[in-house]
């Protein structure tokens, strides 16, 4: 027997020896698993594959000797075969500029496509499938569902966004951010009251502390967990938190806080627009969320009092 | 044609130079583009952000974070708008970055605050539980190199002409001036009086003293770069 096909016989064996051992040394070995197994077959006509290829060409460079006419001229005496082009060889590259060119004019229209566009493409994707999904869901539910999907979704809105700084059970970290769970309750309004409230950037300005206090502090806030309604608190709210407020409530225009929508949603989503320059530190504004979402961020905190 | 230029050296040198030039050209010509000048809203960095650059630099940030926001949803949910090849326009070198351990970076200062960076410095896993991030509590020590930045500035003014002390225009329609100090001393000036405000919002008793009596430490410079970042 040829002494190369020896050695292509010993490199073979060798190789697919060495894959059997890669293969069962695995987690799982082969199992039955059809891609596996496919896996294996592909590997192994490869190294039979492999081996004869080389065996060939091994073979031709031992016994080929060359022929033709050689070009006039000579480098050092090296030259070189004026051969023609193998035939196949020539047309592939033919057919290859032909299609270069075709594909540069034709085949690839320049600027049919931009990244930007496939983007904007994306974005309306995602959005219409969100608004066609939440309409759906909304004209479906029943009024505690609808309550309970918009705080679903707003604690999502809130693991990705709020949590870093308010924490996740909303405590505010051992107090590196305002406790949450607290928030649009009646404590929290005596406490803002007595302490002051600052940061939401209003033309009136921060509000001092104590404008009012003790029972009339106490008082105030029951008028306004009762969105300004009832008789506790009415005078002394209209003496101490009127004149920025309004008698109504609603900040004058826009030149306060609205106390209407306090524990609400929308006074969520009015401190998520604004930011919030506080006590403790420094929110900064949220307005890249979109509006349901915000929405929902305002539903899921004031659920969490409760 | 082969046949004739391997006989003339000379010509196939030329027609080598013309290949290669074209190589060269389809590199160069688009950072003549519009697309490449820098977006309205992008500013040169202050004298401080530099300081700021360069100890994010030093520290190997750019190792886990990138600063670049890719065009798919996910991702501008997630950082805010894709980046612009006009924001890097004053960014030597650009700090893209090629991988995320920690989060992208490039609109920071639109969602992180002083206090929140001067806490996560000190002790990341307090407000990011299970991070894998260190903390960087030699930053509250170390003194911003304020001389480097203000050579930097100073070179990139003069060969690269970046607009220091030259009206920009911003996303609102306004101007901006980013100043930069006649001299060494005017630079430091400016530096203090950033680092001023920021400190004026941090709570770390010993950069606030540090500050006080005119020296920057780096954490105050990270926190100018990191808030400029919009």
């Amino acid at each position: 027997m040829n002494k190369l096909y020896l050695w292509g016989i010993i490199m073979g064996a060798l190789m697919l020896g060495a894959t059997y051992i890669a293969v069962t040394g695995t987690k799982g070995g082969l199992n039955d698993d059809i891609i596996n197994i496919l896996t294996i077959a592909g590997a192994v006509s490869l190294v039979i594959i492999t081996v004869f290829v080389v065996i060939k060409y091994v073979r031709q460079m031992q016994t080929d000797t060359a022929d033709g006419v050689l070009a006039r001229e000579t480098w050092d005496g090296i030259a070189e075969y004026e051969n023609e082009l193998p035939v196949g060889w020539a047309v592939t590259f033919l057919l290859t500029i032909v299609w270069g060119m075709w594909y540069f004019i034709a085949g690839y229209p320049l600027n049919a496509y931009s990244q930007i566009g496939e983007y904007n493409e994306e974005v309306v994707t995602l959005t219409t499938k969100f608004e066609k999904d939440f309409n759906e869901k909304m004209s479906n539910f029943s009024e505690t569902e609808k309550t309970q999907y918009m705080i679903d979704m707003g604690e999502s809105v809130y693991i990705t966004e709020c949590m870093i700084c308010h924490g996740l059970t909303a405590d505010g970290i051992d107090g590196l951010s305002t406790d949450l769970n607290n928030w649009g309750t009646h404590a929290s309004i005596v406490d803002a009251i007595v302490n002051g409230s600052k940061g939401l950037n209003y033309p009136m300005g921060d509000m001092a502390a104590g404008f009012a206090s003790g029972q009339d502090a106490t008082d105030i806030a029951v008028y306004i967990m009762n969105d300004l309604s009832g008789e506790t608190g009415s005078i002394a709210y209209d003496n101490a938190c009127a004149g920025c407020h309004g008698t109504d409530g609603k900040g004058l225009d826009g030149s306060s806080p609205d106390l209407l929508v306090y524990g609400e949603s929308g006074f969520i989503v009015d401190v998520l627009n604004r930011g919030k320059k506080g006590f403790i530190g420094d929110m900064p504004k949220f307005d890249r969320l979109s509006d349901k979402q915000k929405e929902a961020v305002g539903a899921y905190i004031s659920s969490l009092n409760k | 044609m082969f046949h004739w230029l391997e006989k003339n050296p000379f010509f196939f040198s030329v027609v080598v130079f013309v290949i290669i030039a074209f190589a060269g050209i389809v590199e160069i010509f688009p950072n003549f583009a519009q697309q490449s000048r820098p977006v309205i809203g992008t500013k040169p960095y202050t004298t401080l952000e530099l300081a700021g650059r360069h100890v994010y630099i030093k520290n190997s940030c750019n190792a886990c974070h990138s600063q670049l926001v890719r065009p798919f949803k996910s991702e501008t949910d997630r950082y805010g708008d894709y980046s612009l090849s006009g924001e890097y326009a004053y960014d030597r070198p650009f700090l893209w970055g090629s991988k995320r351990t920690g989060p992208d970076l490039l609109r920071v200062g639109n969602y992180r605050t002083t206090d929140w960076h001067e806490i996560h410095m000190k002790d990341p896993a307090s407000v990011v539980p299970g991070t894998n991030m260190p903390a960087y509590k030699w930053m509250f020590t170390n003194i911003a190199d304020i001389n480097t930045a203000f050579a930097e500035q100073l070179t990139i003014a003069q060969f690269f002409s970046v607009p220091y002390n030259t009206p920009v225009p911003m996303k609102d329609g306004s101007m901006a001036v980013v100043k930069m100090g006649k001299s060494v001393a005017d630079a430091h000036a400016l530096a203090l009086a950033e680092a001023r405000i920021i400190v004026a919002d941090m709570k770390d008793q010993g950069v606030k003293d540090a500050v006080a009596s005119g020296q920057i430490p780096e954490i105050v410079a990270i926190i100018a770069y990191m808030n400029g970042l919009k």
